[in-house]
């Protein structure tokens, strides 16, 4: 094994956790403040990845401009999935919850297979995302370095929004104490609409790049991404955004280099190694890297 | 309230009825043949594959009701159930096709591990499972006799592309890629390895997958990263099958790719995108060498009737195994499963767009040509017809 092997696979490892980083934030993000497993985020990855063929295959936008479509259609779908589906159950027992993400999930799907049939689809990238630039002794195609920096942008961004900004300031507050937070005026359900609004967003980013990057796309794409990416959540510890990030490189990295390192008969197993990871970390560490032990909120 | 329920299902019950009376006096004087079709119409990577054969299959039926039907003016009837990509769906779908009053014959699925959820499910009603895409040539062994294949057997197109990459492609070292979840890959990488070393070839380096995965990102830095490899043997279904031609090539790396049947589908054109989609190696069923009359015959009515030339040669198959179910039925002379089985046993040489069907000595996998498809150009150019010797 040489130096530039191991370089190449630990880029092939940042590449595939940056993408479940941003799914993972909103899985974070979502649960920080109002507790919920949100099952149906994956199939918001899967909106994403849609609306970006759309917008680049069917209505031809410019890139810069179909990442923003993007983020729209995940805000959009997220807000409405909270209005229709969570908001109701608001005050209800967190299992209501987890089972009503689950149904969300499967209407999804099925609206999908409905609509636009379960059959892979080819989502073609403009020609200079697939160029080869030489890095050092390996050499990385554009989309895996906009994939990388795209997900660090939104997620400095996210930081600054949440740490210096009133309504980020609310956020926190809500996340922190809900009652407390209603007390002092700030109005929860938009709070919560938020959440949603911002972790769909960039959950249907990553769809945008798993498309770009892998080139097919498909309704059900969400199903295993979204899972790993809980994992991620849980990994960094569930509730910080940070942490999510956190997880979500490490749970990359960490599946590639599994992949990688090991002798090739074991390649079949990631997934399985990924699932025994979330079990060890639930065993050694339950609130994650970075995440502090939370107290049961009345 | 009571009133108002028994009510609405009196409606209903009625409703019911008057479909059940009203049918019979609809289809004319002459009971209709009953074929189920199961195929993944919706759903997956398969389904590229399935929904041609299933298009091929309604043609073929269509084709012999316009010219007056079977067995003295019957015509054939299909009854479509969609498997849904799942091999769950795929055994409800068996069960409810078997549950069908005077089904003769069931054809579908163009995957082994479809057909084994479906086929067994025929074999205890005894009625007889014709599959015209699925290609492990142990499938009549493990489900029994009423299981029989319309298209050649893995360890044929494997033989074939074996002998095409160490003879023609003078290829000796190659990287074995196999999709660990499915029975048709195991099987083809197995009968690709038995023939290609028993040439005197290498295999060098082999990996493995899963069907679900997508990142083959860790594949292609090792792959990369091995020396002395000539080609890559892509053991996958059409599911992985452009996903993997489009890592590979984007990586820079240029080998050759070999693979089975399962890489004639659209997708490894289209997801790769024309530039990168060259150098690859497929075997497929042989109707694209084949210039003859039904050949032709098939290409022009496909295109009349769906206005678009056969996706592939699972169009052909579908059609082949309605032509050669039809043939069965018209040599027994009867619709009863089980006189449909024996003549489709005894099947000596059915003349189909994809080679001569024959089941000789009790096997019921044929043994036909193989078709070489090599991918460039944005086009699948057909290179030669091998006919393995080993």
């Amino acid at each position: 094994m040489t130096g530039a092997y191991l370089l190449s696979q630990i880029v092939n490892g940042l590449v595939l956790g940056a993408m479940y980083a941003l799914i993972a934030i909103g899985f974070s993000m979502i649960y920080g403040i109002v507790r919920l497993i949100n099952f149906a985020h994956g199939d918001i990855f899967a909106v994403g990845a849609f609306a970006a063929l759309g917008s680049i295959a069917i209505a031809a936008l410019p890139f810069p401009l179909a990442v923003l479509v993007v983020l729209l259609a995940g805000a959009l779908v997220g807000l409405l999935v909270e209005r229709a589906a969570f908001r109701p159950m608001r005050g209800a027992p967190q299992v209501t919850g987890f089972i009503a993400s689950l149904a969300v999930a499967i209407i999804l799907e099925n609206l999908a297979v409905m609509t636009i049939t379960a059959q892979p689809r080819t989502f073609a990238i403009p020609a200079w995302l697939g160029a080869l630039v030489p890095l050092g002794s390996i050499s990385v195609r554009v989309v895996d370095i906009a994939i990388i920096v795209l997900a660090l942008v939104l997620t400095a961004a996210l930081v600054g929004f949440v740490r210096f900004t009133r309504t980020g300031m609310a956020m926190r507050a809500t996340a922190e104490n809900y009652g407390v937070a209603r007390l002092m005026g700030i109005n929860i359900d938009r709070m919560i609409a938020l959440a949603f609004a911002i972790g769909s967003a960039l959950a249907a980013v990553a769809g945008l790049m798993w498309g770009a990057k892998y080139g097919q796309i498909s309704p059900l794409m969400g199903t295993v991404p979204g899972l790993k990416a809980f994992v991620a959540a849980v990994i960094g510890g569930v509730g910080s955004i940070s942490g999510a990030v956190l997880g979500g490189f490490v749970l990359g990295l960490a599946e590639v280099l599994f992949v990688g390192l090991l002798p090739s008969e074991f390649s079949a197993f990631r997934n399985a190694f990924v699932f025994a990871a979330l079990i060890l970390v639930l065993l050694v560490m339950p609130n994650g890297l970075i995440g502090k032990s939370t107290e049961t909120r009345a | 309230m009571r009133n108002w329920i028994s009510g609405l299902a009196a409606v209903a019950a009625a409703g019911l009825l008057s479909t059940a009376f009203i049918l019979p006096g609809a289809a004319q004087d002459k009971e209709p043949i009953n074929v189920a079709a199961l195929y993944n119409l919706t759903s997956g990577g398969l389904s590229s594959l399935d929904a041609p054969s299933f298009n091929g299959m309604k043609l073929k039926a269509k084709m012999i009701n316009d010219a007056g039907g079977i067995l003295g003016g019957r015509k054939i009837e299909i009854t479509a159930i969609d498997t849904k990509n799942d091999t769950r769906e795929t055994a409800t779908a068996a069960q409810r096709a078997v549950a069908i009053k005077g089904l003769v014959a069931g054809i579908g699925q163009s995957d082994s591990t479809f057909a084994l959820a479906a086929a067994p499910l025929f074999q205890s009603a005894g009625i007889p499972f014709v599959t015209s895409g699925a290609t492990s040539p142990d499938l009549p062994d493990m489900v029994g006799d009423q299981m029989f294949l319309v298209p050649f057997g893995d360890d044929v197109q494997a033989h074939a592309m074996a002998e095409y990459a160490y003879n023609t492609l003078g290829l000796r070292n190659v990287a074995i890629w196999t999709d660990n979840a499915m029975d048709y890959t195991t099987g083809l990488t197995r009968y690709f390895t038995e023939r290609f070393t028993q040439l005197g070839g290498k295999v060098a380096l082999e990996d493995v997958y899963m069907t679900t995965d997508q990142d083959f990102s860790a594949l292609v830095s090792r792959l990369q990263s091995t020396t002395g490899v000539d080609a890559v043997f892509a053991s996958s279904g059409p599911d992985t099958a452009g996903i993997i031609v489009k890592q590979i090539r984007e990586a820079g790396i240029t080998l050759p790719i070999l693979a089975g049947d399962g890489f004639d589908t659209d997708l490894v054109l289209s997801v790769p995108g024309e530039a990168l989609a060259k150098d690859v190696y497929f075997t497929t069923h042989a109707y694209a060498g084949i210039e003859t009359g039904p050949a032709q015959e098939f290409r022009a009515a496909y295109q009349a009737e769906y206005n678009t030339a056969p996706e592939n040669a699972f169009a052909a198959l579908g059609y082949d195994a309605m032509g050669l179910v039809a043939d069965a039925i018209t040599r027994a002379g009867s619709t009863e499963p089980a006189a449909v089985s024996k003549a489709l046993a005894e099947t000596k040489a059915y003349e189909g767009v994809t080679g001569t069907v024959a089941f000789p000595e009790g096997k019921r996998v044929p043994n036909k040509p193989v078709a070489i498809i090599k991918v460039g150009g944005g086009k699948m150019n057909f290179e030669t017809t091998v006919t393995p010797k080993g």
